[in-house]
């Protein structure tokens, strides 16, 4: 047994009162508040023995609360021994409007063989500002998805840095970003194929409006003697307003020959053939964008195995759309 | 029923419709043939509110509704559907969700509550069965994938969820094989009553072997030249249109 022990930790008044009323079916929950593991100052640190096996998702539930200093940095480490097994969904939540700041590091290590899902959802406020690392380490025959839903913030910047450092190594990040008003989101990644016979996809998305902005910069790396490499990024941007703006940048970086790598990056608006359909119908015209955008965001959305974490993920990412405060509506504190 | 008067549209500088004229009375089946180019494809985008066409002259009245002055959706409420001649795919959009917002907004517009989704998936299957269509289709994406043939069932499927009181069909005969005609011109039997009306575009008389209509009306450079019974439909595929165009 690896240093799970304080899952079961005994919760504090003031995790009760962020405690989802009807947590998922199959769900562990975690308090990270500000930054310390419930009634802790200690980080979070996770790591799974060989073989181990998680059977039920672990949700950390990140939040920031009021009368905490404003700014924060904290390290989270998370181990997979070789062949465990694990899914985790991290969130991060504010719960007051105080300006925060929050520097985090992930660090995400995976041992030979270790198959791991991820599901980071963001969910903060408009003057809140995160600046998160993710340092993700792939084993050989270790798999990982990471699935990114930054829904809410004022300025949120993901770094992902990814070193796949063991052959037959297979990662899997997707993004959905959803700016409007005058937020920022910017997705940086690195994927590092450092030996050969590897697999790497990126697909981000992201919805724009008003006088939003957001940045995508993705760079394929490929290591000399890396051969037999299979990587593809595509970064698709809907603009909904004149005065949104994106900056993608899709690049590629390949020193060995026997590799298959694409790339691509798309910049639109809703398509006005397929509105007049839906409209045609007696969908009203709002209705119809909505369906429009979420049919747009589906493709990230569907890579979230788990069913009930995606139906609560799309309903999330609904209401976000119509422009209602995202929540669950199970929740007793209408967080996550 | 449905009432046109001298309607003019252009796109751009070019006018496509020269004074329309025409006149629908419920439970009419109505067809409108033209050579290519003739601007029935136009008329069908211009009632159903499609805004690439301006409107510069002419009234629209359905049931004493100024159709001209009502957005697309408004016009799906008052009883318009057009049966697209190439039907869009939505990728993402699945067609239980399209269908389910479709049905529950025209039930919103008539102060009904929004159908169970128990109620709405066998009202879905019975209309589905209508046009032969495999239940699999429900759960895909909004024509994504279909062949032309499924494509236009589909069409038949929406008007029979959404059962409209006029019904443009815009050739959707197109891209059909005699078997998939047979079973889109079955549903389209099924599906009239005597308080409905159907206005049938084509270019070929083989759909009318199987949709008898009324009326059969000539189109041709954006005017309606001539207007008769149905044995219309077979002089024209006997002769063409040139004894018309130049008669």
């Amino acid at each position: 047994m690896g240093e799970l022990n304080y899952i079961y930790a005994p919760e504090s008044p003031l995790t009760e009162q962020f405690r989802c009323r009807v947590p998922m079916k199959g769900t562990r929950q975690l308090f990270l508040v500000n930054g310390g593991v419930q009634g802790t100052t200690a980080p979070l640190n996770i790591s799974l023995g060989e073989g181990q096996v998680m059977e039920d998702i672990l949700q950390v539930i990140s939040v920031r609360t009021e009368g905490a200093p404003l700014e924060i940095s904290y390290r989270n480490t998370l181990h997979f021994g070789k062949g465990s097994q694990a899914r985790i969904l991290l969130c991060s939540h504010t719960f007051t409007l105080d300006k925060f700041k929050t520097e985090e590091d992930v660090d995400i290590t995976l041992e030979d063989d270790a198959v791991v899902d991820v599901v980071v959802m963001q969910n903060e406020h408009n003057e809140a500002v995160h600046n998160a690392r993710f340092n993700i380490k792939v084993g050989a025959g270790a798999s990982i998805k990471v699935s990114f839903l930054t829904l809410h913030g004022g300025s949120i910047e993901n770094k992902i840095q990814v070193n796949i450092d063991g052959e037959r190594g297979n990662v899997d990040l997707s993004g959905l970003y959803l700016v409007d008003g005058n937020q920022f989101v910017s997705n940086v990644v690195e994927m590092r194929h450092n030996v050969a016979d590897c697999t790497s996809s990126q697909l981000f998305k992201g919805v724009l409006d008003n006088e939003s902005s957001a940045r995508f910069s993705g760079i394929i790396y490929v290591k000399q003697d890396a051969q037999r490499i299979d990587a593809y990024q595509a970064n698709h941007n809907l603009l909904l307003s004149d005065k949104a703006r994106i900056h993608t940048e899709p690049q590629l970086e390949i020193y060995a020959d026997d590799v298959k790598c694409s790339h691509g990056a798309t910049i639109g608006r809703l398509d006005e053939n397929e509105l007049f359909y839906l409209r045609s119908r007696g969908i009203p015209m709002k209705e119809a964008k909505i369906l429009q955008q979420m049919a747009f965001a589906y493709s990230v959305l569907e890579k979230i195995s788990n069913s009930e974490l995606r139906e609560r993920m799309e309903n999330l990412v609904e209401k976000r759309l119509r422009g209602e405060f995202s929540n669950c509506k199970e929740c007793s504190k209408n967080c996550c | 029923m449905l009432t046109i008067k001298d309607l003019h549209a252009r796109v751009g500088e070019k006018e496509i419709l020269k004074g329309i004229n025409l006149n629908v009375k419920e439970g009419e089946i109505h067809a409108i043939m033209g050579p290519n180019g003739s601007g029935k494809s136009t008329l069908s985008s211009v009632l159903a509110g499609r805004d690439t066409f301006e409107v510069t002259s002419g009234e629209v009245v359905l049931d004493g509704k100024n159709l001209l002055e009502l957005s697309p959706e408004e016009r799906s409420w008052a009883g318009v559907f057009l049966g697209f001649q190439y039907p869009i795919e939505i990728p993402g959009v699945s067609n239980v969700n399209f269908m389910k917002s479709a049905v529950n907004e025209h039930r919103k517009q008539k102060g009904l509550e929004p159908l169970s989704s128990a109620q709405f998936l066998k009202l879905m299957r019975e209309k589905m069965a209508i046009v032969g269509m495999d239940s699999s289709f429900s759960s895909r994406g909004v024509n994504v994938g279909f062949s032309g043939g499924e494509k236009k069932r589909n069409e038949i499927f929406q008007m029979a969820m959404l059962e409209p009181r006029l019904a443009i069909l815009d050739e959707t005969d197109s891209g059909l094989d005699v078997d998939a005609l047979r079973i889109v011109a079955t549903g389209v039997n099924n599906l009239k009553r005597p308080d409905n009306a159907f206005i049938v575009i084509t270019h070929y008389q083989r759909l009318l072997d199987y949709i008898v209509p009324d009326v059969v009306h000539i189109l041709y450079k954006g005017k309606i030249i001539k207007t008769a019974g149905k044995e219309l439909a077979l002089e024209v595929e006997q002769r063409g249109y040139d004894w018309l165009i130049n008669g």
